[in-house]
């Protein structure tokens, strides 16, 4: 075994890399459970992805079989039943996931410099993410696949001069088709292998600037731990909690995330009382309902989006620790993720009255939070200096403004 | 998500042990009804005369119940789509799936099929779904005391037998998920004593 090893390592390095990267990669004592959802997320991407396989094999991407198709698998597909839940129940636990991890990034800060790359690529795999989902829901060719793919096609017809053009361009043709379907299917099976090699660029960028932790200072040597064994342990325990909460839902509530209306048969001539999308685009669809105007509102779902992209700009403050030592910026956490939930609970109901009011309230403080930030942070970082700050966080947040009035 | 789904999650979160197995007698009491009553009209797509063996029924009980047609055949209505839609003005919905495609499932095909009522203006009516197509077949509208109570006893049966038809692998799916649970489980508890060991070198 150990000749076999020393002759790959003349050849690749092979032992370098897990020193390197597993073994001796120095990693903060301090990381709490918080830390782990971004090695949940690359599970449940290889959850997905195997599943996903499987599933190609016995599915069929055509507008005629599609629905029929999925019954196969539930019904004559040895275990198809399981590979399915498995796979519908995945894309929700991902994005279960990934919002854990985002809101972790924010609540500590972890996007600041030097992260800021670390935090843009993610930004990246979060729209390939929702590309990739939209795309697969359409597969089972349901009610709401079929609405859903109509509504959201709908959405580029706000582009100026070529809106027309680009919706058939995207559909295949003037309606959600056939066409549509199969390059959907198309596209899901390809966008999942671009998210992996994001990933790789994601922890390449991750492995460089290394983790964040929650204390907010750079820790001492000393303080640093090898990766492993005691994150891959710590690791595994927490997926161990992940799978127990995952397949209970797999195995007890499989239907939990599956709209009714997507067990009957997609149907052109019928619209759906209720067009909802799934669970984890309804903050985005909720702010997109509360612009009267359709390019507005695309625009500004758009932007909500993106708009976290900019976070190591916005926040301007020099105090590090994230939420931890900034009670204003806590205060603006908390009332934003709030906000997502009642956007949330809007974007799942048809918008009259006082829930349509309660969206462009939450819209609007949705964008407010992002817009007062920069003004906030430097307003709260003279705050939090002057009433006095840990010893060791004070001195970072002081060399830090040293060296950026250095550079002016 | 509806509520319902929510408090099924909390459910099945403190009790995922005691899941309610299906009353097979029930199940095959629901069979007769949607094959002698429901199937007239309504195709079942995706249910196979051969599915009835895995709810008890003796080989030679559902060759009676298939007829003419084969073991290895889907039960698809007895009238003709045109037909169907020159006499209700609608093709009726396939059933294989109903009890999915409702939000409430069972729950809601019951109050369907014992919502019918006789209106002020002395017609047929549904309480559950108004401008309902589909004739109250069991004539529940002018039903007796005794008359309603058998009514609503098959109306539970075919209700049963429909969720059974929308999701047939449940049974078997809830019992393998209590051991793959009581794997996860057992294993994330040694996952945990070997974290707290292995933490501890760092003491």
């Amino acid at each position: 075994m150990n000749k076999l090893i020393a002759w790959v390592d003349r050849r690749f390095p092979l032992t370098p890399f897990i020193k390197h990267e597993l073994t001796d990669y120095p990693t903060p004592r301090n990381l709490s459970y918080w830390w782990g959802f971004g090695f949940l997320a690359g599970f449940v991407l290889v959850i997905q992805i195997v599943t996903g396989i499987f599933l190609a094999m016995h599915y069929k991407p055509d507008s005629n079989l599609a629905f029929d198709s999925v019954q196969h698998i539930m019904r004559e597909v040895n275990y198809g039943w399981l590979i399915r839940y498995l796979h519908s129940t995945g894309a929700s636990a991902f994005f279960a996931v990934i919002y854990t991890h985002m809101a972790r990034t924010l609540y500590y800060g972890s996007y600041r410099r030097p992260r800021e790359l670390l935090w843009w690529t993610g930004q990246g795999l979060l729209l390939l993410m929702m590309a990739t989902a939209f795309m697969g829901y359409l597969l089972p060719w349901g009610q709401m696949s079929y609405w859903g793919a109509t509504v959201i096609t709908n959405l580029f017809k706000a582009t100026p001069v070529y809106g027309e053009q680009i919706v058939t361009w995207l559909r295949g043709g003037f309606a959600v088709d056939d066409p549509t379907l199969t390059r959907f299917f198309s596209l899901h099976y390809l966008f999942p292998f671009l998210i992996f090699a994001a990933v790789v660029i994601h922890l390449v960028a991750l492995h460089t600037v290394r983790s964040s932790n929650p204390s907010g200072i750079n820790l001492a040597d000393k303080d640093n731990i090898p990766f492993h064994p005691y994150f891959t342990i710590k690791d595994l325990f927490g997926l161990g909690i992940f799978m127990i909460v995952y397949l209970l839902i797999v195995f007890f509530k499989p239907d939990l995330f599956i709209d009714a209306a997507n067990n009957i048969p997609a149907n052109p001539m019928q619209t759906p009382a209720d067009i909802v999308p799934e669970w984890y685009f309804l903050p985005f669809y909720a702010i997109l309902r509360s612009v009267p105007d359709l390019a507005g509102g695309v625009v500004a779902m758009a932007i909500s989006v993106l708009i976290f992209a900019a976070m190591p700009y916005l926040d301007r403050s020099r105090v590090t620790g994230g939420a931890r030592y900034r009670p204003i910026y806590r205060a603006m956490f908390y009332i934003f993720v709030i906000d997502i939930f009642v956007l949330g609970y809007v974007g799942a109901h048809p918008p009259a009255g006082t829930l349509k009011m309660v969206g462009e309230v939450c819209t609007a403080i949705y964008f407010l939070t992002f817009l007062l930030l920069p003004f906030v942070s430097r307003w709260e970082e003279r705050f939090v200096l002057a009433r006095g700050l840990p010893p060791a966080v004070e001195a970072m947040a002081r060399k830090e403004i040293a060296e950026a009035e250095g550079n002016v | 998500m509806s509520n319902n789904k929510l408090f099924g999650l909390i459910f099945c979160l403190m009790f995922s042990a005691g899941v309610a197995h299906a009353d097979e007698a029930q199940l095959r009491r629901g069979a007769h009804v949607a094959v002698e009553v429901c199937n007239t009209c309504h195709s079942l797509k995706y249910v196979k005369y051969s599915d009835f063996l895995k709810l008890g029924f003796s080989k030679a009980e559902v060759d009676a119940m298939r007829g003419t047609k084969g073991m290895a055949d889907p039960l698809i209505s007895q009238m003709a789509p045109a037909d169907e839609l020159a006499m209700f003005s609608t093709v009726p919905p396939d059933l294989s799936l109903m009890a999915k495609a409702r939000d409430g499932g069972a729950n809601y095909i019951y109050a369907m099929i014992t919502g019918f009522y006789t209106d002020a203006k002395g017609q047929t009516a549904n309480h559950v779904f108004p401008g309902i197509k589909m004739p109250d077949v069991f004539m529940i509208a002018q039903a007796d005391a005794a008359g309603r109570q058998s009514i609503e006893q098959k109306a539970r049966d075919v209700s049963a037998f429909l969720e059974w038809a929308s999701d047939p692998q449940a049974d078997e799916r809830r019992a393998l998920g209590r051991y793959v649970i009581g794997y996860f489980v057992l294993l994330t508890v040694l996952l945990y004593f070997l974290k707290k060991k292995i933490w501890k070198r760092l003491d």
